[in-house]
């Protein structure tokens, strides 16, 4: 099932279960923010960055430091424990998708994303937070997930003044179709076809061999064959020729080209 | 502080880094000539080369690192590449690069520059690039990079002098700081970590990798980080913390971050050094030959036609010079006894004559099999082929947990088991190597050929004759792959190796290459299992030869027994029969019967196994000494088959054949396993193994034959 496990900015780890009330969440997601791009938080870059007076900051700070959050010394730097880490990550990635979900799929201005993902962030629960991950799964997953946003955008229907449907995204979506249901491994291409590596999955050795060999993304692949075996297939990119198993070319994610 | 210690010695360490099909190790050989010893890495199958040349009255030892396309620890050969650069600190490591594939091999560069200062960078097979068109500001490189470049073509020893000459003037000079640029994010990640790293016991020059390291959450150096105490757990927390803001920024993980890092400053540095890039495929011809050569159709003929080649002059041409040995030997043994003055020291003469000479001859029999065979790998493996077999191969070989690479050693098996274990020097993988080892002895070897023709057609009627023959083999085979899936699933568990493989483009094979290889190995074959098989040969010589027998113990005089001898004349073969059950390994085998008998063997057959350890056929000739016949020749052949016939049912003789083709590899095969996987602990398992699996399969087989009634 989803769950925060699977976003890209959560960690396996298990968040630990504390109640922070919104305003210290906005502190927690402040400092993430600060030690991640400065390295340190200070008091008056945390006052500063959410714009209230110092006096008020540091409250907040000796809550967070008596919860284990954060390590917080009179005049010291402040700094994220590894569970105030988590926890702040897990606000942050909230926020993150939030304005996401508003910005770029519901077409928000960005503005108005950021405000109103931090005015959510607090209030959603944790039940209907999972169910916006599944919809971002499935819109990034479904081969016409991104089809569906993209006809969203350019509807004339509800974006234009006319208010009136001209049929013009069934002409495109046969195209994108095309393009998105050729999102493959390479283990599915055919021997003379060219294909561009969009990303390789997987973990451990072979992972990492693949990417020594110089198959990143970007690279322009042409199957040069199979072994009579079916098993493994031999490719040639940049001057290069190698071959792998296709359970090592599965784990090679590639566009076809088109023709 | 290695530095300036080695150089009170006056001698300059050098270690030579590079990816596989480099051409690496021809121009360790080019630089060191015949100079050099070749071991294996304490434990592991990876072999050891190094080797000294001298330069300017300098002795400059050379380490030939085992070929790695990056420095991590998935591999063994990548785990070892990166000790030897990270703890053992050559003064100067040279970083051999294949000048066709440039943006490839340079990412292990830009690996070293970030744990050696003293690099000589060499642009090996330029030949070849300069064919395709390929030109390289080289001035401009040595600049950027700031460390000498070198131009080399391995294989025919070109620019090993100016390679000596940097070499030499990088040592003189002090190391300089890293160019390497990776981009702010990733620095100042790494920066960060070295300075927590400083806290630690890790010695300075080796921070900079240990950070990099540690931030890609390496096991290896994770837990030799742990190791270091609190500071260490501190400077962990720090790459933690920061890999987690890289994976936050990028959206990427750090490994294929830093990996496009990687890539990212070699395109740079391409970028500027390249004036021309090559435009001209050289590799025309050798796709032309592809084409053909792993053809949908044409593919496996092919491969099959190389391979019989091989086999063809391995043991076909082999047996010419194996005769030859064999017959000088012969001479040699006769020569003694001829002229051996009479009834002195009988004792010497027999040691001479049966214990070392048969020995020494039983070691340099096998040499015409493995010069040749490795002639005929070299020119494989030089030309490229052997990447072409094993793509061909792998598939049947992969079903069983085995490598494409294992099919050539396995077919030489049935050769003989010796080159064939030698043979798997070309795999890469530590445990595919191993199994294809320990499973090899299952391939009915040329030496077991003698025992199935005298045996078949002992027990079998004519018709049943080639079926048997094809059966024990197949039987062979197909518990050599079994044992291979079980092997792979149990002692040699682990993640599959990756078989992401290069297909290097055909090369014709110098002489200089091939003849250098195989000499090595001969030389290896001999230096190292040679020394343990005659070794073996003498303890087996004594155990069938003491304690001596004499027809009357009363009499224990040279000349009473010679006397003794005189009179038994007309029936040496009945006295060597007396003498063979009287030595300890006729003991043995009567005192083994009780555990043979549940497979239907007694101690005649006892005996005749325990001298077929010194070599499978041997087995033939104890039989013949045991039924009193002398050596069978010709003629006695038949008279020994009506005996077995005679004391022995079918059944016994089919269990007998299983027994034989599983128990026991012959000591040489011992030797070389010990020799080429680096522990006792596998011909451990090897010989007990096989000899239990032997034991358990021949004892099914009889007493399910006897209940049937067979």
């Amino acid at each position: 099932m989803p769950s925060y496990g699977r976003c890209a900015y959560m960690t396996d780890e298990e968040i630990p279960m504390v109640q922070l009330s919104e305003s210290l969440e906005d502190y927690m997601e402040t400092i993430f923010e600060l030690v991640r791009d400065n390295k340190l938080a200070r008091i008056k870059d945390i006052a500063k960055a959410r714009d209230v007076r110092s006096a008020s900051v540091i409250p907040a700070m000796r809550r967070l430091s008596e919860m284990g959050l954060i390590t917080y010394e009179k005049r010291e730097y402040i700094d994220l424990t590894p569970a105030g880490e988590r926890v702040a990550r897990r606000v942050y990635a909230r926020h993150r998708l939030l304005t996401r979900f508003f910005r770029d799929i519901l077409g928000i201005p960005n503005e108005f994303a950021q405000k109103d993902a931090c005015a959510l962030e607090h209030s959603l629960s944790d039940v209907g937070m999972d169910y916006i991950v599944r919809f971002f799964e499935f819109i990034q997953s479904c081969p016409e997930g991104g089809d569906v946003i993209s006809r969203l955008q350019s509807c004339a229907l509800v974006n234009s003044d006319k208010k009136q449907c001209t049929g013009g995204c069934t002409v495109q979506r046969n195209e994108r179709q095309v393009i998105a249901e050729q999102m493959k491994s390479l283990r599915e291409m055919k021997p003379g076809q060219s294909c561009n590596v969009v990303r390789i999955s997987g973990t451990g050795a072979i992972r990492q061999r693949i990417l020594d060999m110089g198959l990143m993304p970007g690279i322009n692949i042409y199957v040069e064959r199979l072994s009579p075996a079916g098993d493994p297939m031999w490719i040639k990119f940049q001057g290069s020729q190698l071959s792998l198993r296709l359970k090592e070319a599965q784990m090679v994610l590639v566009e076809p080209e088109v023709k | 502080m290695n530095t300036t210690k080695s150089r009170e010695n006056n001698i300059l360490k050098v270690a030579l880094a590079g990816s596989p099909n480099c051409g690496k190790t021809s121009l360790f050989n080019g630089l060191t000539g015949s100079r050099q010893h070749v071991g294996n890495y304490a434990g592991v199958t990876v072999e050891s080369r190094n080797g000294y040349y001298t330069y300017n009255g300098e002795r400059v030892e050379v380490r030939d690192l085992p070929g790695s396309y990056s420095l991590s620890s998935f591999s063994p050969e990548e785990m070892i590449a990166q000790q030897e650069l990270v703890d053992a600190r050559p003064d100067v490591v040279v970083v051999v690069v294949d000048s066709t594939a440039l943006k490839r091999s340079l990412v292990l560069l830009a690996q070293v520059m970030q744990n050696s200062r003293k690099i000589v960078l060499c642009l090996n097979m330029s030949d070849e690039a300069k064919k395709s068109g390929q030109r390289i500001d080289l001035e401009l490189l040595a600049k950027l990079l700031g460390f000498p470049v070198v131009e080399t073509v391995g294989h025919r020893q070109q620019g090993l002098d100016a390679l000596k000459e940097k070499i030499a003037e990088v040592a003189q000079k002090d190391g300089i700081k890293s160019r390497l640029m990776l981009g702010e994010r990733l620095e100042s990640a790494i920066e960060h970590v070295v300075d927590a790293l400083s806290k630690t016991s890790v010695p300075e020059d080796a921070r900079e990798w240990y950070a990099v390291k540690i931030l890609q959450d390496d096991h290896l150096f994770v837990t030799r980080v742990l190791e270091r105490g609190k500071p260490g757990r501190d400077a962990l927390e720090v790459a933690k913390k920061e890999r987690a803001t890289i994976e936050a920024f990028t959206g990427e993980d750090v490994a294929l971050y830093v990996t496009e890092r990687y890539y990212g400053f070699v395109d740079g540095l391409l970028r500027e050094v390249v004036v021309q890039v090559s435009h001209i495929d050289t590799r025309i011809q050798s796709d032309r030959i592809d084409a053909i050569v792993v053809h949908r159709v044409l593919g496996i003929p092919i491969f099959l036609l190389v391979m019989y080649a091989i086999f063809w002059l391995t043991f076909t041409v082999g047996a010419y010079p194996m005769d030859w040995i064999d017959q000088l030997f012969g001479l040699m043994a006769d020569a003694i006894v001829t002229y051996w003055p009479n009834d002195k020291a009988m004792d010497i003469q027999s040691l001479l004559v049966d214990g070392i000479i048969g020995g020494v001859g039983g070691v340099l029999v096998f040499l015409p099999n493995i010069v040749l065979l490795f002639l005929g790998l070299a020119i494989l493996q030089d030309s490229g082929y052997m990447s072409r077999a094993a793509f061909l191969t792998d598939r049947l070989m992969h079903r069983f947990g085995l490598h494409g690479r294992s099919f050539i050693p396995l077919v030489t098996g049935f050769g003989c088991t010796i080159p064939g274990i030698m043979a798997t020097r070309t795999m890469e993988n530590e445990r595919d190597r191993l199994a294809t080892m320990l499973v090899l002895p299952l391939m009915s070897c040329g030496a077991r050929l003698p025992i199935w023709m005298l045996l078949i057609p002992a027990f079998f009627a004519p018709p049943l004759h080639a079926p048997m023959l094809f059966a024990i083999y197949f039987i062979g085979i197909f518990l050599a792959f079994i044992l291979a899936l079980i092997l792979r699933n149990t002692v040699l568990k682990g993640e599959e190796a990756p078989f992401v493989m290069e297909l290097p483009p055909y090369r014709l094979p110098t002489w200089r290459s091939v003849v250098s290889r195989m000499m090595l190995s001969s030389w290896l074959y001999l230096k190292k299992a040679g020394t343990m098989i005659l070794g073996i040969s003498v303890i087996m010589w004594a155990l069938t030869t003491y304690p001596k027998y004499t027809a009357s113990p009363a009499q224990e005089t040279n000349a009473a027994a010679s006397v003794d001898l005189a009179s038994a004349g007309s029936n040496d073969n009945a006295q060597s029969f007396r003498q063979l059950e009287h030595s300890v390994a006729g003991r043995i085998g009567k005192a083994i019967e009780p555990l043979i008998a549940p497979l239907g063997f007694d101690w005649k057959i006892g005996v005749a196994t325990i001298g077929a350890f010194t070599a499978k056929e041997v087995f033939v000739s104890q039989l013949g000494v045991i039924y009193a016949l002398g050596d069978p020749g010709e003629t006695g052949e038949d008279t020994l088959r009506e005996s077995l016939a005679r004391d022995y049912s079918p059944l016994i003789g089919f269990s007998l054949m299983l027994f034989l083709l599983i128990a026991t590899p012959c000591m040489a095969t011992i030797a070389i396993t010990r020799k080429e996987s680096g522990s006792w602990k596998w011909p451990a398992l090897q010989f007990f193994g096989l000899t239990a699996i032997a034991y358990v399969l021949s004892l099914l087989v009889f007493q399910i034959g006897s209940l049937l009634g067979l």
